[in-house]
């Protein structure tokens, strides 16, 4: 493996003796940052699904426009910037970490159940009122799983995308595998930094199956891109 | 006064908009970062995506490298390529291209994808051979899609751009970094909504080159694309 | 992919986050005990290994302790002890001073004065310094020894000549800093033909002494890896920096006699030399933070 003199040690790019003495603390991390996805992810649905239900039932509201507006522009704001903002009204914990994380993943969910919402036959709709299926009825049992695709899809990129960002809530104090990474920053040190990066991608990458997985055994008929 | 009060006086401050650490001179470096990073992007992934749909080959592979290629963090990959290369330009423009690539690849290979078989084989009943229908015919029909693509990639670069300043770069993200060191909040939130008006910018530019690319015929045939491989956030 | 492969696969991916997930270790085995305590530390690597051994410490006297490491510079630890999202760190006195004092130029060499005067203030945002270490780290000037071969440079008086020529490093905050730019600028007349945000004392910093970006930079007096770097300290012979002993920084509400006897035993033990050798085995060994400081104080059968 390619190694750097680094003054009067050689720091190699991954230090297996490092790694094998350090398993606990690298879990740690990795459960931390799992955590913290999770919830961004859970938070983002929670708050996405209502509201793109809602946006396209009551349109006198103008919800649509208003809400990808408003976190449109959230989305465009650096994850660092809001953490920092954020610091001395909700402090230095998980809350300060997931209110941009789930605000970023609201936008990307929301735009996916509009759109799934929106690609829902009209002919399917007549179907099911002329059936006797009364509205909510019908949103449950008819549309939302018709728009399950499109839902799913955003999931994927929510996740893969949350991953990344759960790294940078390190520079403000907080937990992950970002931690990991800040540490190999400050300590000019490869291995933690190296070991970080790549479980991140190991994390997405399984991440990304597993919600395509679930999207297999949700909707059976559709084929996860 | 409050916070948004002080950021105000922040950004209308004439102080603030000359010398070294100035708006014009920031906004400049994070501009001049992503044209790199999105250039030398879009000469790696374009290729790739156009020849891989074009044959309609390794589509899997085409997926592949873009799945693998968004779950790169990129905080991780500046401070690797910064302990390799050092201060400087080159850690971050590492990043962001990393970044740019794969919206690129895919929007390209899918765009190629999606050429109407009927037009392919018309061109070759008209005599076209392989290289010329490619560019004269599939590729004019994949522009749209191609420029979401490039459009996707620009706007989250601009963005992410903001990273550098965590290795002692430049650009607006200094003013986020700087303003976080020294409890400047003014400054701090001066600059996030610098970026944030900046990435509008970027994607409202490029959304209008779209319409000026697209060839007449088609901008007349089809309404403006809404498709896109969805947009990426990761810093 | 057919869909038991998918299945498979799901159920793999499954199992494999949810063995990662449960794998990992939660901190802070104790019973009830005393309370919880948060312990911050600033964003290098000595400041890491002093939250250590005094969080450390206080694990061993039943507390329950949170650690914030690397949390960030002075103005970001010192608001949030203020705001009570973290009960103390370990500060260095005379930077303390001049941070709560905003700069009114109150510190001297000596500790037990300066801390005594950093008292009066942080007694108004109802937190209290405790006893002064012997130990000291401060803000240190570097040139490389090409730079001080060059210009036959010892203390910081020979800059003033030359300042106009070099290049000077530092991190986000030190043009506001007491012992930063403004110190030397109207302590030793300093000009530099330019000065570059890097970090304070970190990676950045190191790397443009390495690429020639600057000549001058910011370190910090107790590093251990200067020499090997090829780095001079110039000597503060006019007396700039102040006494920044190791001071431990606590909220009045946390600050027991009982944390206060543990705190200050720990301090009162601490030598200059001790930070020059954690740091060492920290920066250059690139051992763990916590296992340097756990063996600090096994050394010093504070366990016992």
């Amino acid at each position: 493996m390619g190694s750097r003199v680094f003054l009067d040690v050689v720091d190699p790019w991954i230090n297996w003796d490092w790694l094998s003495t350090h398993i606990p603390y690298v879990l740690a991390a990795v459960q931390e940052h799992l955590v913290l996805t999770a919830i961004a992810l859970a938070g983002g649905l929670v708050i996405a699904l209502p509201l793109g239900i809602a946006a396209r039932r009551w349109t006198n509201l103008h919800l649509r426009p208003a809400v990808l507006t408003v976190f449109g522009a959230f989305y465009t704001i650096p994850s660092i910037a809001l953490f920092a903002l954020l610091i001395p009204y909700t402090g230095l914990g998980t809350l300060t970490a997931e209110i941009p994380l789930i605000g970023y993943n609201v936008l990307i969910l929301v735009r996916n159940v509009l759109v799934g919402l929106d690609a829902v036959p009209p002919d399917v709709i007549d179907a099911a009122d002329g059936m006797g299926y009364r509205p909510w009825a019908r949103l449950i049992q008819v549309e939302l799983p018709l728009a399950l695709p499109a839902i799913f899809a955003g999931l994927r990129v929510a996740t893969v995308s949350t991953i990344g960002i759960v790294t940078i809530t390190a520079v403000i104090g907080l937990g992950g595998l970002g931690q990991l990474i800040l540490r190999g920053l400050i300590e000019s040190f490869h291995t933690p930094l190296v070991v970080a990066t790549a479980l991140c991608i190991l994390l997405a990458f399984f991440a990304d199956l597993l919600v395509a997985g679930a999207q297999r055994v949700a909707v059976p008929w559709s084929r996860p891109a | 006064m409050s916070l948004p009060q002080e950021t105000w006086r922040w950004v209308t401050d004439p102080a603030h908009w000359q010398g070294i650490d100035g708006i014009p001179t920031r906004l400049g470096e994070q501009v001049h970062l992503s044209l790199e990073s999105v250039a030398i992007g879009a000469l790696i992934a374009l290729p790739v995506g156009i020849v891989l749909g074009h044959y309609g080959r390794f589509g899997n592979l085409a997926i592949n490298i873009s799945n693998v290629g968004r779950a790169v963090p990129s905080f991780g990959i500046l401070v690797i390529a910064f302990q390799v290369f050092g201060l400087g330009d080159v850690p971050i423009v590492i990043a962001l291209t990393a970044l740019a690539v794969p919206p690129m690849v895919t929007n390209s290979y899918v765009a190629l994808r999606e050429v109407d078989p009927d037009v392919k084989d018309a061109a070759r009943g008209m005599g076209y051979r392989e290289l010329p229908q490619l560019l004269r015919v599939e590729l004019p029909l994949a522009v749209p899609l191609i420029m979401a693509g490039i459009r996707t990639s620009a706007v989250q670069v601009v963005a992410t751009a903001t990273l550098a300043a965590l290795i002692a770069g430049g650009g607006l993200g200094r003013y986020i970094v700087d303003g976080l060191a020294r409890s400047d909040n003014p400054r701090l939130l001066a600059g996030a909504l610098l970026v944030a008006a900046l990435a509008l910018a970027t994607e409202l530019l490029l959304a209008g080159l779209q319409q000026v690319l697209i060839p007449r015929g088609i901008r007349l045939l089809r309404a403006p694309s809404g498709q896109r491989a969805a947009t990426l956030k990761v810093a | 992919m057919n869909a038991k492969l998918a299945l498979r696969l799901v159920a793999a991916s499954a199992v494999a986050l949810v063995i990662a997930a449960c794998g990992g270790s939660s901190s802070g085995g104790g019973t009830a005990g005393k309370g919880t305590l948060t312990v911050a530390g600033f964003n290098f690597p000595e400041s890491s290994i002093l939250a250590q051994i005094y969080g450390q410490a206080l694990v061993h006297d039943g507390y329950t302790i949170n650690y914030k490491l690397n949390l960030g510079t002075r103005k970001v630890v010192a608001p949030a002890l203020q705001s009570g999202q973290i009960d103390l760190y370990p500060g260095y006195a005379a930077s303390e001073l001049e941070y709560y004092n905003k700069s009114a130029g109150e510190a001297t060499p000596d500790p037990v004065a300066t801390t005594a005067k950093l008292n009066t203030y942080l007694a108004s945002i109802n937190a209290v310094a405790l006893t002064p270490s012997p130990a000291v780290d401060g803000n240190a000037y570097a040139v490389t020894q090409a730079t001080a071969t060059k210009y036959n440079l010892k203390t910081l008086s020979d800059l003033t000549p030359i300042a106009g020529q070099l290049v000077f490093g530092a991190g986000p905050e030190c043009p506001t800093y007491k012992f930063c730019l403004p110190g030397l600028m109207s302590v030793y007349g300093l000009h530099f033909k330019q000065t570059l945000t890097l970090d304070t004392d970190g990676p950045a910093t190191r790397a443009a002494f390495k690429n020639g970006s600057i000549q001058v930079g910011l370190v910090f007096s107790s590093d251990s890896d200067l020499k090997s770097l090829g780095l001079v300290v110039l000597e503060d012979d006019k007396h700039m920096i102040a006494a920044d002993n190791v001071v431990a920084v606590v909220r009045t509400a946390v600050a027991t006699a009982g944390v206060k006897t543990v705190l200050n035993k720990i301090d009162t033990g601490l030598t200059t030399n001790d930070l020059f050798t954690m740091n060492g085995q920290v920066e250059l060994l690139h051992q763990d933070p916590d296992a340097v400081a756990a063996a600090f104080l096994q050394k010093h059968n504070y366990f016992s």
